[in-house]
């Protein structure tokens, strides 16, 4: 899919990340044509180019960003790297590839919001990525793409790298609101939202680090160039990492609406030798798993997910072969989320803990064969009634893999 | 906070009926105030939403998902249902999950009979429990405070004790530690909450995590009386109500009502103290006479008898009143009218304790007078032409050269920390002192003329006026465990009747 | 009484002064202090509330939310081991477990052991699983195959 190379654009290019080979390769061009618009210009751009939120919700970004009050000054830009979703490393390649692209898009997009400081949300376990981070930043710093009187637009914007703590839910953009704030990263309950009332009850703009790297290029490109990618509502090219039994594991970036099969057979070159294939989970671990036949029929992109009652997440797909264990797979799912809930939400809080616990007692072979009712009725409960989506994101994955392996999850049971 | 003050109205509709609410208001608040029940546990008016109980669902016409009804704003022609089988089972189970870990000891905790969890079992739930795995085990029955028990286990997490803490005394002595069901609410480390408002998380506590101290095991909520006085510990006045078992002529504790304009939802733990001289064993229970340094009981038509004759003995001498602040003002209203107007009585006396530091304010509620009713007494006073500032003077008394002393003494001797130096010197004057008292400490100072027992604040009717002039009824519900006690109203009534009678004769 | 030092108390208040509020430097500056002591203590949370002004429950919290705080002294060496999804289908389980085996090679030799070992959330860096950090270092693809020789680097 070598035609559109949006994000990976610096894929095989020699010290990708520095801003000298950014520069030569028309880096911080956008921005220099962005300050020639209005900022309401480039607002109106980015909704028009059908661009969506890449970490998960697939919200339409310029929407998001034209929710900020008029008459409130103070304002923030977040980005949010803080990847957790298990199964997703695409924006970690982003930092590997071109931080440059990252800064040159949140500066934009600033711009674009009215924020002059922002903060990139990182992952503490990216140790290297952090320093990569960092180190463009100062580059950008001193060349002066950041901080007073940017590029003598008279924009200044400042940008600082906030390290997490190991928290998968300060994913969640008001967790991570709570986090920037020094504080437990529990989500706000909503309303207000981020962009009315976020960071320390000032409007604020949270967007994956994928969403923030694209501008640029649709502000050097146009609107329509970007939407005439993908489908009609999946506008645009999406990085999608895949995992498990593959030849090729990695990050690639296709269209929206590109073929699932394909992209497991033409991008990752095909299942390992001897492999054969029982479900992919298409969407990070909250997406519901999909089997072989859905599989062939489902392509990248939001509608086809959703009608195949799944989800394009964060477009981690991760292939499950026909000898995985989907007991030890539902057990390794809700162990993650009863570690990871932030426990502020009753139902949230109690599921997690009591799916984990029912499947602890499938493992130990205490469970009676009505359990998996149990289990489905508990996280049918547990769907919609939370502040944030930690609850959903633990219930639909329980709920797919008991309703569409419930036989051999009961001949686990049967055989003791 | 549920309802924010404007003009502006909302028409909404609450299960069909139209409901017309100030502009801002949520469906939680107005929900209350139409006396439509919706189950919660986490909101309370006193304090900031925190919308993590997930309890209090409500379904708005024309959206998808039930939302919480504490934040959600009332908006024009909104269509909510709280009462839909998909609202009720929303209900059914977050009951559910909210007693999923809850150790169920309900034989064995204090707070039985006033918990949410059981309340709302028995109104939302009534379903057989499906939790048939291990329980999650927390510590139990900590001590984080001088008047606090923590069961961390029964906690359900709802964050109202932090809030309060960091809301309303700011103190933040409280957070909730760890994350997911291995969240633990505490103290730092083993740290003792110490301030005055200890007893509020008691109460907003809804379930049995916090216990009272003082309270805990001595007695099953459900045999408990509950009437509504005024908290008479200082000049707030807050509006309390008073729980006791009148066949055990026991008062048990002492609970915040809500007032808005005094003291909104609570009270400090100082007015809780207010039971502490009530018990009968402390009480003056019978009227005395001191006859040849002794005292001995004498029934009540006898005591009237002996103070009319004290009036009539000491007519045309120095008769004075030293007057506490801390009686109605219905009795100042009858003290003032007999003394003052028919008896001609000029020489009153405010007793105060020597060492109040009137100006104290602790920024919440506890004010540095420690009386309910200085306001009361100096406003009865003045409608008798005696002009007044607030003053002690029982030294004044003391050195008057008085004849005759009608003593009216604190009904809350906790609040006088000179009390019993104050009734020693007293005692010891020439001129003839009839206390009337509730203490029975009194009975160790003989030189009193006469002791009179008087019925106390919860046992009374009439009002208070706190600090800032808001009038506050006593509604003296409970029958005196002081049965020979009088009531000042009463007793002055019949020494009227009697001067009247004698002047007659 | 553990004294910070000089530096480490110039670097927290460089971060107390560095956001929009005091609060925001929690984070940051228990990072700081976990990378001096390996793992933060009570008296460093006192010392932050007496010397910096940060409420100790407010940093009592975080430290106890986020997984990456430590409280207790850890190894020498910290074994996390990634067991969620991907890896867990690449071969967490079997992995995690001859890791096990060489650790207890060390009971019987009789050794003091220099590692921990700890199954941890996604890494994030799935299509190298499984994935595993010892302390700061990332390895991917780790299998029963190299991870002996791995773990053999750090106590030779």
């Amino acid at each position: 899919m070598a035609e559109h190379k949006i994000l990976t654009e610096f894929e095989g290019i020699k010290d990708s990340r520095s801003l000298k080979t950014y520069l030569k390769h028309g880096g911080y061009q956008a921005l220099a044509k962005a300050f020639q618009k209005k900022p309401e210009e480039i607002v109106a751009l980015v909704k028009e180019s059908g661009l969506r939120g890449r970490g998960g919700a697939g919200f339409p970004t310029g929407l998001k960003w034209s929710f900020i009050p008029a008459h409130i000054k103070e304002r923030y830009l977040l980005c949010n790297n803080d990847e957790g979703e298990p199964g997703t490393f695409k924006d970690r390649y982003i930092l590997e590839l071109s931080p440059h692209m990252l800064i040159e898009g949140m500066i934009i997009s600033a711009f674009a919001i009215g924020a002059h400081k922002a903060y990139i949300y990182t992952r503490c376990e990216f140790y290297e990525e952090i320093k990569w981070m960092n180190e463009a930043i100062d580059e950008a710093y001193k060349a002066g793409y950041l901080g007073k009187n940017i590029l003598g637009s008279g924009f200044d914007f400042d940008l600082d790298h906030y390290i997490g703590a190991g928290a998968y839910i300060c994913g969640e953009e008001t967790g991570l609101i709570s986090s920037l704030e020094g504080k437990k990263g529990q989500p706000k309950v909503k309303p207000p939202f981020p962009a009315v009332a976020g960071y320390l009850g000032k409007p604020t703009i949270v967007n994956n680090t994928e969403t923030l790297a694209v501008v640029p290029w649709i502000v050097n490109h146009g609107a329509s160039a970007y939407k005439a990618i993908g489908t009609e509502k999946s506008a645009g090219t999406k990085l999608f990492c895949i995992s498990g039994p593959v030849k090729k594991p990695g990050v690639y970036e296709v269209p929206l609406g590109y073929p699932l099969k394909d992209f497991i057979e033409k991008e990752a070159g095909g299942l390992r030798d001897g492999v054969e294939l029982k479900g992919v989970i298409p969407g990070g671990l909250s997406a519901p798993v999909l089997l072989p036949e859905e599989v062939e029929k489902v392509t990248l992109d939001y509608e086809s997910m959703a009608s195949f009652k799944s989800m394009l997440g964060s477009g981690a797909i991760i292939v499950i072969p026909k000898t995985q264990c989907m007991v030890e797979l539902l057990k390794v799912t809700l162990d993650f989320y009863h570690h990871e809930s932030c426990g502020q939400c009753t139902p949230c809080r109690e599921g997690t803990g009591w799916l984990a616990n029912i499947m602890k007692t499938v493992m130990q072979a205490k469970a009676k064969e009505d359990c998996y009712d149990k289990m489905y009725e508990v996280a049918s409960h547990m769907e919609g009634r939370t502040i944030c989506a930690l609850s959903d994101a633990a219930a639909m994955p329980t709920k797919a893999i008991i309703t569409k392996f419930k036989s051999e999850l009961l001949n686990y049971l049967r055989r003791g | 906070m549920g309802t924010v003050e404007t003009k502006e109205e909302v028409t909404f509709k609450l299960n069909g009926i139209d409901v017309t609410v100030p502009k801002g208001t949520t469906v939680m608040a107005a929900a209350k105030r139409e006396k439509v029940a919706i189950p919660h546990f986490c909101w309370h008016p006193g304090l900031s939403v925190a919308g993590v109980c997930r309890f209090c669902m409500v379904k708005v016409k024309g959206r998808p998902k039930l939302e919480i009804s504490c934040n959600l704003e009332a908006t024009p022609g909104m269509e909510v249902d709280t009462v839909s089988d998909e609202v009720k089972d929303s209900h059914k189970w977050a009951l559910e999950f909210h007693l999923a870990n809850h150790p169920l000891d309900c034989p064995i905790c204090d707070q039985a009979g006033e918990c949410g969890l059981q309340k709302y079992y028995m109104s939302v739930g009534k379903y057989n429990s499906q939790m048939t795995e291990e329980k999650v085990l927390k510590p139990k029955a900590l001590d984080v405070g001088d008047k606090l028990v923590l069961d961390t286990e029964r906690c359900i997490l709802c964050s109202r004790c932090v809030r309060f803490e960091n809301e309303v005394t700011k103190t933040g002595g409280l957070g909730i530690f760890d994350r997911g069901d291995r969240a633990i609410i505490g103290t730092y480390g083993d740290e003792k909450i110490t301030h005055n408002y200890q007893e509020n998380l008691v109460d907003i506590c809804p379930v049995g995590a916090f216990t009272s101290k003082e309270f805990r095991f001595k007695q099953r909520v459900w045999f408990l009386k509950e009437k509504s006085s005024i908290c008479p510990g200082c000049s707030t006045g807050c509006a309390v109500s008073i729980h006791a078992k009148p066949e055990m002529e026991t008062y048990f504790r002492v609970k915040p009502r809500y007032d808005k304009k005094v003291n909104g939802h609570w009270m400090c733990d100082k007015g809780r103290e207010i039971l502490s001289g009530l018990d009968k064993k402390e009480r003056l229970e019978n009227s005395y006479l001191q006859d040849q340094d002794e005292f001995s009981t004498c029934e009540r038509p006898d005591m009237i008898n002996h103070l009319n004759s004290l009036l009539s003995r000491f007519r045309g001498k120095k008769i004075s009143l030293l007057v506490s602040a801390q009686y109605t003002n219905e009795e100042y209203e009858r003290l003032f009218s007999f003394f003052v107007e028919k008896m001609g009585v000029r020489s009153i006396f405010q007793w105060r304790s020597k060492e109040e530091k009137l100006n104290d304010f602790d920024g919440i509620l506890l004010r540095g007078d420690r009386n309910p009713n200085t306001r009361g007494l100096l406003d009865a006073l003045r409608k008798f032409h005696i002009l007044k500032e607030v003053e002690n003077e029982f030294e004044a008394c003391l050195t008057s050269s008085s004849d005759l002393i009608f003593a009216f003494s604190p009904l809350l001797s906790s609040s006088f920390s000179s009390f019993e130096e104050d009734l020693a010197r007293l005692s010891k004057l020439k001129s003839c002192v009839c206390l009337f008292t509730t203490s029975y400490q009194a009975r160790d100072y003989i030189g009193f003329n006469s002791l009179i027992p008087l019925v106390s604040f919860p046992e009374k009717t009439g009002h208070y006026t706190n600090y800032k002039g808001e009038k506050r009824e006593l509604e003296g519900a409970y029958p005196s465990f002081i049965h020979e006690g009088f009531d000042v109203c009463e007793l002055v009534n019949e020494l009227d009747s009697n001067i009247k009678a004698s002047l007659r004769a | 009484m553990m004294i910070f030092s000089e530096a480490l108390k110039e670097k927290i208040r460089s971060y107390l002064e560095r956001y929009e509020t005091k609060r925001s430097a929690i984070l940051p500056v228990l990072h700081e202090i976990q990378k001096e002591f390996t793992y933060i203590d009570d008296e460093h949370i006192l010392t932050l509330e007496k010397d910096f002004g940060l409420n100790r429950v407010h940093v009592r919290e975080v430290v106890t939310f986020y997984s990456a705080y430590l409280t207790e002294k850890p190894k020498k060496f910290r074994i996390l081991f990634c067991d969620s999804v991907s890896c867990h289908i690449e071969g967490t389980q079997k992995v995690m477990a001859k890791i096990e085996d060489f650790m207890s090679s060390y009971k019987k030799k009789e050794k003091e052991l220099p590692f921990s070992l700890e199954g941890v959330p996604c890494l994030g860096v799935c299509g190298g699983a499984p994935a595993m950090f010892v302390n700061e270092d990332r390895y991917l693809n780790v299998s029963c195959d190299n991870v002996e020789a791995i773990l053999k680097k750090y106590d030779h």
